[in-house]
């Protein structure tokens, strides 16, 4: 009885850990304000080397830097000002507000300011281009331990100050902090994709662009066309291919595959999936590349052998698991009673899978297809090994280059228009797939309410 | 006798030609997916198995130099980038499933993340890596990184993490919860003591396959963590600034390796490498299946 605690003890513990907390929490913002006053990023130009501290970004006008024929002095732009002052009254709020007892607001600023210093780093892009004015082409940014103390002390401060409210408060603080997090990260992609994208889609034209027959970086040519029109023409080949052999295969798993030989089929079909498709590029560049090549030499076809042909093989093995896994779910869901009564009408058990089954698991199917169109569409690594990639027009013997592998083969040596251009082309296939999706999403609802009925 | 004989005649006459010839496609549509799988993968391990030494998976590679094919750099980033990068999107993963299926009532903000999940699991991977590559590499300056792949992969994993966590959380029984709540748990006691671990054979198995899919991810790593091979340093320091270089993981080796293939010894190191790789996915599929056969046994 002696060692059990009465409410009023009970309390008071709690609001003296609540007061270490407080102070702790006060202490640590300090500490992460002050940080801001250690050297915390490093510039290097060229061979010029300026360790600056948050403040010094603030005070000083700019760097001098000396490029092989000129010498300047480059400006701190105006954004990495902003955010380290914002970001110094944000600690220091987070400390008064916290000391004042409010917890939440406190929890936001310390978060808000820590926050800051990838503000300053996305400043630093002005920096780079006003460097490159001065011919000077090598910049890079080195960070340093504050950086990182600003960013982990902030986080951490939030958490102490969330922390005085309870830890049931600050669970579901930080559960809702990370949903939306994953919110922002398809947002954030969203918006990126369109803002970078729609520049060059501005400068070059729109039709220009879409339906420009030739893509010639070197001549300032951006049409992608060609690139639009394989990416289709693989797509509809590997579906043509693809389907078929996918949908019989799933009636054979779910409709007259022995139980055995089912399990033995379907692990299979998983294993297909769960191939990195750059083993699928490799065995394409390996094997079908010049099987289609020694048959182009048989029957005197013009062919290199990388084609489109051999992209949309690829492809449709690709495709494969997933209109097998997606229809064959689809026609287990189908009730036993349509199958019984089909059959008691007299008729076989292939006409009652092709006229019943097949049928009331049409939405199911179509969206196996659909799933595979997405993929098909986006994949990149496999058909860059196997397409040959020169921006023609497509021919089925003929190398081509998809909007994929446009993008993938030219963005680590682009610059200026050119790699906005790729961004442009980033952004078509993000439209592209975006259809698919919206097209996916109506059909599969289409099917719930169908079942519905 | 008579019957069976009846029975029998009856059913001939049922039968149609086009029966036989969609059975006949049925079938053989089978035999077709069955041998491209069993063609693909015994065409790798045959050519590649032969070829994987302890030297090779034990020493450095050298781009110049032919003799020198060890993968030791490559398996050593494709771990610092499973694990970076589960570190970075487990927890988040976990805790907005947790957020998704106990806090928040089935409203618009839940469909809206349920419905931006799913669109995140539509992109392609070249466009999270057009994204990582201007946003970690150029933006935050993390040039190309293995943190900065990692990042990218984070992003891209998000949505396997958050679907299968939810799927187990949403299966475990709602008496357990009853049951805690009535002894007087609170809600936080309840999911970490009762909800969560219930739920974990569920969530091992999707980040089993989340990183599958890091193993085998190619596109989206290209430009983020970039094609250098560099042998880590030992200890903690070494592997701190190891995240901060370029290294490419086994999938972009064997990409760059099979396209600038010079000879027969470049040619068999990339085969043994492609090895290595579809053993590891299919290890990694073996232990997502053993896993959720327990999870349906429980």
């Amino acid at each position: 009885m002696e060692n059990r605690m009465t409410d009023e003890q009970r309390d008071r513990r709690r609001e003296k850990t609540q007061l270490i907390v407080r102070i702790t929490a006060a202490v640590l913002g300090m500490v992460s304000a002050a940080s801001f006053f250690l050297p915390y990023l490093t510039f290097i130009f060229r061979k010029q080397v300026y360790t600056v501290s948050a403040l010094q970004l603030l005070t000083v006008r700019g760097f001098r830097v000396r490029g092989p024929q000129m010498e300047g002095i480059v400006t701190i732009p105006v954004l990495a000002r902003a955010s380290v002052v914002v970001g110094l009254a944000l600690a220091v709020a987070g400390v008064v507000l916290i000391l004042l007892k409010r917890a939440v607001p406190a929890g936001a600023c310390f978060i808000l300011s820590a926050l800051t210093p990838l503000l300053v780093l996305i400043s630093t892009g002005e920096i780079q281009s006003a460097v490159t004015q001065l011919n000077v082409v090598q910049m890079s940014v080195r960070y340093l331990t504050p950086f990182f103390l600003v960013l982990a002390l902030g986080v951490f401060c939030a958490v102490l100050s969330l922390w005085t409210m309870g830890s049931e408060r600050l669970a579901q603080s930080i559960f809702l902090v990370c949903a939306c997090g994953s919110i922002g990260s398809v947002l954030i992609i969203t918006i990126y994709v369109i803002v970078s994208g729609a520049p060059a889609i501005g400068k070059i034209g729109l039709l220009p662009f879409l339906f420009g027959t030739k893509w010639a970086a070197g001549s300032g040519q951006f049409g992608i066309l060609p690139m639009i029109l394989s990416s289709i023409a693989a797509t509809v080949g590997a579906v043509l291919l693809g389907v078929p052999v996918g949908i019989f295969t799933a009636v054979f798993l779910s409709e007259t595959a022995q139980p055995a030989v089912a399990k033995a089929v379907h692990p299979a079909v998983e294993l297909l999936a769960g191939i990195p498709s750059v083993i699928y590029g490799f065995f394409g560049m390996l094997v079908v590349v010049p099987f289609i090549k020694r048959c182009g030499e048989i029957f005197h076809w013009n062919t290199q052998g990388d084609s489109l042909l051999a992209a949309i093989l690829i492809l449709a093995v690709m495709v494969l698991p997933t209109i097998v896994s997606v229809s064959e779910t689809a026609l287990r869901a189908v009730p036993d009673a349509y199958r019984e009564a089909s059959m008691a009408l007299g008729a076989t058990p292939v006409r009652t899978i092709f006229k019943v089954t097949l049928p009331a698991a049409r939405s199911g199917v179509l969206s196996g297809v659909i799933l595979g169109v997405g993929r098909a569409v986006g994949e990149t690594m496999a058909v860059i090994m196997v397409a040959g990639n020169v921006a023609n027009m497509p021919r089925l013997l003929g190398s081509v280059r998809f909007l994929t592998t446009g993008i993938a083969l030219e963005l680590s040596y682009s610059s200026g228009l050119h790699r906005q251009a790729l961004f442009a082309i980033g952004l078509v296939l993000f439209v592209f797939i975006m259809i698919v999706d919206v097209l996916f999403t109506y059909i599969s609802r289409k099917g719930v309410k169908m079942d519905a009925e | 006798m008579l019957n069976e004989k009846g029975g029998e005649s009856l059913y001939a006459k049922r039968r149609r030609p086009t029966d036989t010839a969609l059975k006949f496609l049925i079938y053989f549509a089978a035999a077709v997916t069955v041998t491209i799988v069993v063609g693909i993968i015994l065409y790798i391990l045959i050519e590649g198995i032969p070829h994987i030494t302890w030297k090779f998976l034990s020493t450095s590679y050298s781009a110049l130099d032919t003799s020198r094919q060890g993968i030791l750099p490559m398996i050593l980033n494709t771990l610092y980038i499973v694990i970076l990068t589960l570190l970075i999107s487990v927890p988040v993963g976990i805790c907005s499933a947790i957020y998704l299926t106990q806090y928040a009532r089935r409203g618009r903000l839940v469909r809206t993340i349920d419905f931006t999940t799913e669109v995140l699991s539509g992109i392609p991977s070249i466009i999270f890596g057009l994204f990582g590559y201007t946003v970690f590499c150029v933006l935050f300056r993390l040039q190309t990184s293995i943190l900065a792949g990692s990042l990218t992969m984070a992003i891209c994993i998000l949505p396997t993490i958050i679907r299968t966590t939810e799927e187990s959380l949403l299966s475990v029984p709602s008496s357990y919860k009853e049951g805690a709540m009535a002894l007087g748990a609170g809600k936080l006691h309840v999911i970490g003591g009762i909800v969560l671990p219930c739920a974990m054979p569920g969530v091992l198995t999707g980040v089993i396959l989340a990183v599958g899919r890091i193993v085998g991810e190619s596109a989206a790593l290209l430009f983020t963590s970039g094609l250098g091979f560099n042998m880590p340093n030992g200890g903690f320091a070494g592997a701190m600034t190891h995240i901060m270089e370029s290294g490419r993981t086994l999938t972009l080796h064997l990409y760059t390796t099979a396209m600038d293939s010079t000879g027969p010894n470049t040619l068999n190191a990339a085969f043994a490498t492609a090895a290595v790789l579809l053993i590891m996915v299919f290890l990694l599929n073996r232990l997502a299946g053993l896993l959720s056969k327990t999870l349906r046994k429980g």
